[in-house]
């Protein structure tokens, strides 16, 4: 029973990392259509300025963060000036813009390679353990409280702002017609400009707190971004729900797949999902 | 003598080798209404693009109001005119409410945005019944509806249309018909209407071109070239 009471939770914890990951991507997905794969690289950005800043510099924790955020959001919005708009503009293809995204996300997971070394780092090196909260004999810890509160905020957050504000709707406008969208008026590049600094913003966010929750490395953003676009396609792609949905149902296998097979085996359990969805349900679960 | 609000001069668009304008010059004066007509590929579509910087002009100019614009799309309907592309392209994600919101972007005061929809709504009176629908849930007729309501949310001293009886039965043709002569007469907002060769359209319209093959072949009063027989010719692909 208590077993089962920290599977939940557990399942819980895993479902609100990957919601983080999910909502930006998803909300580039829409906006954009193509698979960002820089997405990823956005955690450990967000992660290793937090990083930077109070172990290199040794500013205030919060404002560290708060600088993680904004500087992700900066670098996933500098990519798309430099590189995804223009490419745009030159009417690139889809697999053109994936390849291209690829390509970034390697470049500055080296380049956080070279600048930190691709050792794995603490962003903070705390002598007291965590706080840790007891609900019967399951625990979980006062980050991973904080993880869960934070996705249901953003995702909060991130709905009413897509449903009740100009900028909401001139982004489902984009998403649905982008020509037409800039016919009525909208500065569709200027637009998704906004779009992909919120989406990395969120991205850092999930960096930080999974740097808090186990610790930083460069190479982290990859096994993020395949859980967070596993989680976004079995949810139906591009569909902020569904990402939500997605990350949970995802969540909750994982970690209860693990509980008769070794851990070792969770990618086995993601990507057999992952598959099956491919095969008998390739809009997910949301029908877009 | 009325004011030449838009004017395509000596226009040229060219995909790779396809030349779908080759020289056109068309106007537009002010609270008339001119009909584009042609065959499929004349290059209709292609002169309204134009003019919203949608297709790549290879040489000639866009003038609006006598002075020569680089048309980007996103800020010539801050000039006062209002494109409606072909094939209704509504925003099925959005309701029908909202399709007309974001038809007002440019609008930055809210009541008055909220002024424009409720007079847009009293000339297309079957959106006010269903504002709250996803407007993908519409009938054909009525997404045409919504896509001349959301093209007219600016108040546009100039309207594009783009084959607004694409699709509809001949019934609702007439009704669109008669709701663009109704726009024309009581805002004196100047049409350009792109259509293939409906006679009836003939009826509404103040001057007509004729296209075929990227150039214009001929253009002047519906009466007069309703006495001709140029209009079978082109459409029956005899004119050389
Ligand atoms: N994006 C494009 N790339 C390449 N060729 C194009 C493009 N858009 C239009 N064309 C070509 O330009 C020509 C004119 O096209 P346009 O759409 O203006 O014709 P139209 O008169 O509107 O025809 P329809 O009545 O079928 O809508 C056609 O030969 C078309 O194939
Ligand atoms: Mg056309």
């Amino acid at each position: 029973m208590d077993l089962i009471m920290q599977f939940i939770i557990n399942s819980l914890i895993a479902g609100a990392t990957y919601t983080l990951v999910t909502l930006g991507f998803n909300l580039v997905y829409g906006a954009t259509k193509f698979v960002n794969m820089f997405h990823g690289v956005l955690a450990a950005v967000g992660g290793y300025t937090v990083f930077f800043f109070t172990q290199t510099i040794g500013i205030d924790l919060w404002v560290s963060i708060i600088v993680g955020i904004i500087g992700a959001g900066l670098v996933g919005f500098l990519a798309d000036r430099f590189i995804f708009s223009t490419l745009r503009i030159k009417k690139a293809s889809n697999l053109v813009m994936f390849i291209a995204s690829l390509g970034a996300f390697i470049v500055l997971q080296a380049v956080l390679a070279m600048v930190f070394t691709s050792q794995f780092q603490s962003i903070v090196h705390s002598v007291d353990s965590p706080r840790v909260y007891e609900i019967g004999s399951a625990a979980i810890t006062h980050i991973q409280l904080l993880i869960i509160i934070t996705a249901l905020f953003s995702s909060f957050g991130l709905v009413l702002l897509l449903r009740f504000t100009m900028f909401g709707k001139a982004v489902k406008a984009i998403s649905d017609d982008e020509e037409v969208a800039k016919i009525i008026g909208i500065d569709t590049n200027k637009i998704i400009g906004y779009v992909f600094f919120i989406g990395s913003a969120i991205a850092g966010i999930a960096g930080i707190l999974i740097g808090f929750d186990t610790g930083i490395q460069p190479t982290m953003g990859l096994a993020i971004l395949l859980e967070g676009a596993t989680a976004s396609i079995i949810g139906g792609i591009g569909n902020l729900y569904g990402g939500i949905a997605g990350s949970f149902l995802l969540g909750f296998v994982e970690n209860f797949g693990i509980w008769k097979i070794p851990s070792e085996w969770k990618g086995a359990i993601t990507f057999s999902v992952l598959i099956i969805f491919l095969i008998f349900r390739p809009q997910g679960i949301f029908k877009k | 003598m009325k004011e030449t609000l838009l004017e395509l001069k000596n226009i040229s668009v060219h995909y790779g080798g396809v030349h779908a304008l080759d020289g056109v010059n068309v106007s537009l004066d002010e609270g008339e209404i001119v009909a584009l007509m042609g065959p499929n590929g004349a290059g209709k579509s292609t002169v309204l693009k134009a003019i919203f910087g949608l297709a790549p002009i290879n040489s000639g100019r866009v003038l609006w109001h006598q002075q020569s614009i680089n048309p980007v799309a996103h800020e010539v309907v801050r000039l006062g005119v209002s494109f409606v592309p072909q094939g209704r392209r509504v925003f099925t994600r959005l309701t029908v409410e909202e399709n007309l919101e974001v038809g007002g972007f440019i609008i930055k005061n809210k009541p008055e945005l909220n002024r424009r929809i409720r007079e847009v709504m009293q000339i297309f009176t079957v959106l006010e019944r269903k504002r709250k629908y996803k407007s993908g849930t519409l009938s054909g007729g009525e997404q045409q509806m919504l896509a001349l309501a959301r093209g007219l949310m600016t108040d546009p001293k100039v309207l594009l249309l783009d084959e607004p009886s694409l699709g509809l039965a001949p019934k609702i043709v007439k009704e669109v018909f008669q709701k663009i002569k109704e726009i024309n007469e009581r805002h004196k907002t100047a049409i350009m209407v792109v259509e293939h060769n409906i006679k009836s359209l003939l009826e509404i319209v103040d001057r007509a071109y004729i296209l075929d093959k990227g150039k214009v072949i001929t253009y002047g009063e519906p009466q007069a070239l309703l006495k001709t027989d140029i209009l079978e010719k082109v459409f029956l692909g005899k004119f050389e």
